[in-house]
C-alpha cells in the first residue's frame, strides 16, 4: 500500500518530509538544476533553525559546486536577510531553506533570483523544467565552484531596518514588548533589533534549535503561551513570529490576539501615512487596506495569493507598500521581500506616532469580523464547484482572477484553491463574526454539494 | 566503441577498494549522496569520521557525503584535509562505526573516490565491500526522522595524533644525533602541512617542496621515477641525505638517495623491511603478487617468510592481520606499519627510513645497493572493465609457460619461476590490464613482459 505523498514539487519550490521524501538525491536534484538554470554564478544560502537545515544545506551546496557555481553561506537568518544578501552580496541567485509555517518535520527549498526576489510562476516553471529534463552541467574538477562563509548578513539586514526606522520615536514610547520566535531563525536577530530601537524586550521560544514549542502559524489559536506572557509581564504588546520570520502577528496588552490581518493593516497605516501611492495585497486579505488607502488617498491593487504575485505587482506599480493578509508585510522601501522585522519596525513607528495602545489602534478600523475556512476537495472537481459558487452568486459582483471573489458592499467573500494541497480555502469577511460566518458556511455548503 | 575513445577511457569503477571516478562525468552528486547513505545505512547508526584530500573537488563531494551520511542518522564528524593514514587510525582509536575518506590517490586531478573503513580502521574487505554494493543497489537507505538528525562537527587535531602514534615507534635520539639533511616533495598533498615540521620535530634538517595544500598538484600525484626530476633537483642543490615523495592522500611513498637518484617505487618496501626486521619486530614480511623478488632478498637476511597476496590495499592489510606480519607493503610504494595501524602509511614509511640511514651511518645509494638487482618491465593493455575479465579467462586456457615452476590463479595470473616471473591482471583502479615481469635482466625482462603483451592485446 502507497505511504502518504509527501512530496510537493511546485513553482515555489519543493517541500518534503525529512525521513520520507526529503532526501539528499532530491536535494542534488534541484541544486543541480537551480545551477544549471543560473549557469553558474554566485549562490547565497541560508536556512531557519530546522534541525534538517545542515544537511540540506550539505546536499545544495555538493550539487550547485558541481554544477560550477560558487556558495557564499549566511548561515541561519530569516528569509528576509538572505533576500538582502542576495542584493547585497552581488548574488546570481539565493536559497531559503526553511519551511515556514509547516510543522517540524516537514523542510523545502524557495528559490530566489538576483534581485533577492522568489522565482515568479514563469520563472519557477522554467525551472521545474530544467529538473525534470535532468540534464544538468556538470563541470569537471578543476571548473567547480568555492564556498564561502558571510558572518554580516545579519547585522547588514539589522542596519538597513535601523536606518528606515524613527528610533527616537521609539526610544520615547519605550514599549516593553513580548516576542515569541517559535525557536526558529528570528531568535537570531529579533531581540537585537528591539533593543536597539530602544524597547525593552521580553524573548520566550528564542532557542534557535527548530524545536517548535507550539504550531508554526502566527494565527490566534497558537498564541496562548505569549498571550500569557504578555499579561503576565505587564507587556505593553506582544509580537509573534513564524520559523523564517517572514510573517508576524500581534498580541495587544491585554493577552489577546488580534488577529494577524492586522499586521499588515497597521503597517500600510504607517506607510501610506508617508506618501501617497499605490498599496497592493492579495485577494484574500481585509478590507481593512481598503480602509486604509481611504484614509491616506491612496489606491490598492489586489492580485492572486502569493508573495511572488504581490511582489511583482509593487514592482510594477511601484508601489509605497504590499504585504498580504496572513501577516507578511513588505516595505519596498527595504526590499521586495516580506519580512517581519521590517513590519516591528513600521508598527512600533506607528504606536509612537498615534500615542495610543495596539487596541485602540485596531479599534480605529470599522468593526469587520474574517472567518477562514477550507473544504477538501479533489483536484478533479475544482472547476466544477468554482462553476457553482459562480452560479450561485451571479447577480452580484464577482472577480474572478483566482477562484471566484463575491463583493457585497459589507461584506466579501473569496473561495479560492490551494495552490499546495488538495483543499478550497474560503474566506469571509463581514461587519461582524456571525455574518462572516454564515456567508462562509453558504459557500461550504455550495461546495459540499457539488462534490456529493 | 572504440577501445581507445574518451568514454571507454574513464568510466566509473566500483571495486572493493571503492567508488572512483571522474569528476562531472561519471562521479556525480547523486552517486556520492547514494554511495553515503549506502555506506551509513550499512554501518550505522553511530559516529562516521570523514577526511579528504587536496584535489580540486575534494570539497564538493565532502559536502555530498557529509549530507549522505547525516541523512542516514549518522553522527558525522569531519576531519578535513589529512592523510587517509590519520582518519584510519583516528577511526580506530575512536568509538565510530566507520570512515569515508575522499581520496582518487594517485590518480590525476580530474577524479575522485571514496574509500571506506570500517570500526577497527581497515578498509572494508571484498565480502564487506560486497555487502556495501548491495545496500547501495537496493536503495533502501535509513532515513533518520527530523529529530534523529545529528550535527556534523569537526576534528582538526587527527592528523597530529597519528604523527604521534608514528614517533611512538621511532627511536628520535638515533634520528636527532644523525643530523639528517632531508628533501621531501609533498605534491601539494594532505602531508602539506604535517611532514615538513614532523621531520624538523625529529632533529631533520627539511628542504620541503610543493608543501601547500592550496595549489594544483604540480605533476602527478603519483611517487613513480618520472615525477621526482624535481626532487632529485632538490636533493642535489641542497646536499640532501635522502629524498622523498608523498603522493595525495599519504599513502604511497618515493625515493631518491643522496646521489639524486630515484632506484624506483619497490625500493620503499624493501627499505622500509630492513628498518623493521632489524629492530626485531615478529613475523612474516607481507607483499602483492605484482612485487619485486627483491623482497624474498631482504626477508632471507633476516630469516623471515614472504606471504604474497593478491593486490589491492585491502588485501595487504587482512594478510597482514592474519599472518600478524611485522611489516607489509606494495611495490608501488605503499607501506603498513602494523605496530602503528593496518593502514598505508607514507609518512611512518618516510620516517622509518630515515632511521634506518641513522642507524647504520651509511648513504642511502649503499643501502640501495646492497638489495639484489633485479628489473622489472611494467606494460598496460587499454582495455573496457566489461571484458578485462574474459580476456584473462582466454589466456588462461591457453597459456604458454614451461619455464614457469608455479602457476598462481589468486590474482589473475602470475607464472613464477626461480629467476622470473611475469604478472597479469586487471587494474583495479584504472580500465587496464597490467602485464608486469621481473628478471635478472633488462632485456630478459622485457623479452618475458612483450611475449605476454602482445597476446593480451590480440585478445582485448
Amino acid at each position: 500500500m502507497r505511504g502518504i505523498q509527501s512530496l510537493k514539487i511546485g513553482i515555489s519550490g519543493v517541500r518534503a518530509v525529512v525521513g520520507e521524501s526529503l532526501t539528499p538525491q532530491l536535494i542534488v536534484g534541484f541544486a543541480e538544476a537551480f545551477g544549471t538554470y543560473l549557469g553558474g554564478g554566485v549562490v547565497v544560502i541560508g536556512r531557519d533553525t530546522r534541525p534538517s537545515g545542515e544537511m540540506v544545506y550539505n546536499a545544495l551546496v555538493g550539487g550547485l559546486l558541481s554544477t560550477g557555481c560558487s556558495v557564499i553561506d549566511v548561515g541561519v537568518c530569516p528569509a528576509p536577510t538572505i533576500g538582502h544578501a542576495v542584493v547585497d552580496l552581488a548574488g546570481d541567485g539565493g536559497i531559503a531553506i526553511t519551511a515556514s509555517h509547516n510543522p517540524a518535520q516537514w523542510n523545502a527549498l524557495k528559490f530566489l533570483r538576483a534581485d533577492g526576489v522568489f522565482l515568479n510562476s514563469y520563472q519557477g516553471e522554467e525551472l521545474l523544467n530544467v529538473y525534470h529534463q535532468g540534464a544538468f552541467a556538470l563541470q569537471p574538477a578543476g571548473s567547480l565552484g568555492r564556498v564561502v562563509r558571510d558572518e554580516g548578513a545579519i547585522n547588514r539586514h539589522l542596519a538597513k531596518v535601523m536606518a528606515a526606522t524613527d528610533r527616537k520615536a521609539i526610544a520615547a514610547l519605550h514599549p516593553r514588548v513580548v516576542v515569541d520566535s517559535c525557536n526558529g531563525s528570528g531568535s537570531v536577530i529579533t531581540r537585537g533589533l528591539l533593543e536597539k530601537m530602544g524597547c525593552e524586550v521580553i524573548a520566550i521560544n528564542d532557542v534557535p534549535d527548530g524545536h517548535f514549542p507550539r504550531d508554526p502559524e502566527p494565527i490566534p489559536e497558537n498564541l496562548g503561551q505569549l498571550g500569557e506572557a504578555v499579561t503576565e509581564h505587564g507587556a505593553d504588546l506582544g509580537f509573534a513570529q513564524d520559523t523564517d520570520a517572514d510573517r508576524l502577528a500581534i498580541v495587544s496588552a491585554d493577552g489577546e490576539p488580534i488577529g494577524e490581518e492586522f499586521s499588515l493593516a497597521f503597517a500600510c497605516d504607517v506607510m501610506a501615512a508617508e506618501r501617497s501611492g499605490v498599496l497592493v495585497t492579495n485577494l484574500s486579505t481585509s478590507r481593512m487596506i481598503d480602509e486604509v488607502a481611504q484614509r491616506h488617498d491612496c489606491r490598492v491593487v489586489r492580485t492572486k495569493v502569493g508573495e511572488v504575485s504581490v511582489v511583482e505587482a509593487m514592482i510594477a506599480e511601484q508601489a509605497i507598500g504590499g504585504g498580504e493578509g496572513n501577516g507578511g508585510v513588505i516595505d519596498p522601501t527595504l526590499h521586495y521581500c516580506r519580512d517581519n522585522l521590517a513590519a516591528m519596525a513600521l508598527i512600533l513607528k506607528g504606536l509612537a506616532t498615534k500615542q495610543c495602545s495596539v487596541k485602540e489602534w485596531a479599534e480605529s478600523f470599522q468593526p469587520s469580523a474574517i472567518v477562514k475556512d477550507k473544504v477538501p476537495c479533489p483536484a478533479a472537481s475544482i472547476q466544477t464547484v468554482l462553476l457553482a459558487l459562480q452560479r450561485k452568486y451571479a447577480d452580484e459582483d464577482l472577480d474572478l482572477t483566482e477562484g471566484v471573489k463575491v463583493l457585497w458592499p459589507d461584506a466579501w467573500l473569496h473561495a479560492r484553491p490551494s495552490g499546495t494541497e488538495p483543499i478550497i480555502r474560503v474566506i469571509a469577511e463581514a461587519d461582524d463574526q456571525p455574518t462572516a460566518r454564515r456567508i462562509c458556511s453558504d459557500a461550504i455548503a455550495v461546495i459540499r454539494e457539488v462534490i456529493g | 566503441m572504440s577501445l581507445l575513445s574518451a568514454e571507454a577511457s574513464r568510466p566509473l569503477k566500483i571495486t572493493i577498494g571503492g567508488v572512483r571516478g571522474v569528476v562531472g562525468d561519471t562521479l556525480t552528486p547523486e552517486l556520492l549522496t547514494n554511495f553515503s547513505q549506502a555506506f551509513g545505512t550499512y554501518v550505522g547508526p553511530g559516529r562516521v569520521l570523514v577526511s579528504r584530500d587536496t584535489r580540486p573537488s575534494g570539497r564538493m563531494v565532502s559536502h555530498c557525503v557529509l549530507s549522505g551520511l547525516a541523512a542516514t542518522g549518522c553522527e558525522v564528524v569531519d576531519l578535513g584535509v589529512c592523510p587517509t593514514a590519520a582518519l584510519q587510525l583516528a577511526v580506530k582509536d575512536s568509538d565510530a562505526v566507520g570512515g569515508i575518506a575522499v581520496t582518487a590517490g594517485h590518480n590525476d586531478a580530474d577524479w575522485n573516490a571514496l574509500k571506506f573503513i570500517r570500526a577497527d580502521g581497515i578498509f572494508l574487505n571484498h565480502h564487506q565491500a560486497e555487502e556495501l554494493l548491495n545496500v547501495y543497489h537496493q536503495k533502501e537507505f535509513t532515513k533518520a526522522a527530523w529529530d534523529e538528525l545529528r550535527p556534523v562537527s569537526h576534528d582538526y587535531e587527527a592528523a597530529e595524533r597519528h604523527l604521534e602514534a608514528i614517533r611512538a615507534q621511532l627511536d628520535v635520539e638515533t634520528i636527532r644525533a644523525a643530523g639528517l639533511k632531508v628533501a621531501v616533495d609533498c605534491t601539494n598533498g594532505a602531508c602539506s602541512d604535517y611532514t615538513p615540521d614532523f621531520l624538523t620535530s625529529l632533529g631533520c634538517e627539511v628542504f620541503a617542496m610543493n608543501d601547500d595544500p592550496d595549489l594544483p598538484f604540480p605533476h602527478e600525484p603519483k611517487p613513480t621515477p618520472e615525477n621526482l626530476s624535481q626532487l632529485q633537483a632538490l636533493v642535489s642543490a641542497a646536499g640532501a641525505d635522502a629524498g622523498f615523495a608523498h603522493d595525495a592522500d599519504g599513502d604511497r611513498l618515493g625515493v631518491v638517495t643522496e646521489q639524486g637518484e630515484a632506484p624506483g617505487e619497490e625500493y620503499t618496501l624493501c627499505l622500509a623491511a630492513e628498518m623493521v626486521l632489524e629492530r626485531g619486530d615478529p613475523g612474516p614480511v607481507v607483499t602483492n603478487l605484482s612485487t619485486t623478488m627483491r623482497v624474498e632478498a631482504v626477508a632471507r637476511k633476516y630469516d623471515r617468510e614472504v606471504i604474497r597476496a593478491r593486490i589491492g590495499q585491502v588485501y595487504i592489510a587482512e594478510t597482514a592481520f592474519n599472518h600478524r606480519a611485522a611489516i607489509a607493503g606494495e611495490g608501488s610504494g605503499g607501506i603498513v606499519f602494523p605496530a602503528i595501524n593496518y593502514a598505508h602509511d607514507s609518512i611512518a614509511a618516510l620516517v622509518h627510513i630515515l632511521e634506518l640511514i641513522a642507524r647504520r651511518g651509511t648513504r642511502l645509494s649503499e643501502l640501495v645497493a646492497d638489495i639484489p638487482e633485479y628489473y622489472m618491465v611494467k606494460q598496460t593493455v587499454p582495455c573496457p572493465p566489461q571484458r578485462s575479465f574474459s580476456v584473462l579467462q582466454e589466456l588462461r586456457e591457453d597459456l604458454r609457460a614451461e619455464w614457469a615452476d608455479e602457476i598462481n590463479l589468486e590474482d589473475g595470473i602470475k607464472l613464477i619461476g626461480s629467476d622470473r616471473w611475469v604478472h597479469i591482471r586487471v587494474s583495479m583502479t584504472e580500465p587496464r590490464i597490467w602485464v608486469i615481469s621481473e628478471a635478472r635482466g633488462p632485456q630478459l625482462a622485457r623479452d618475458l613482459a612483450d611475449q605476454y603483451t602482445r597476446r593480451v592485446r590480440r585478445l582485448s
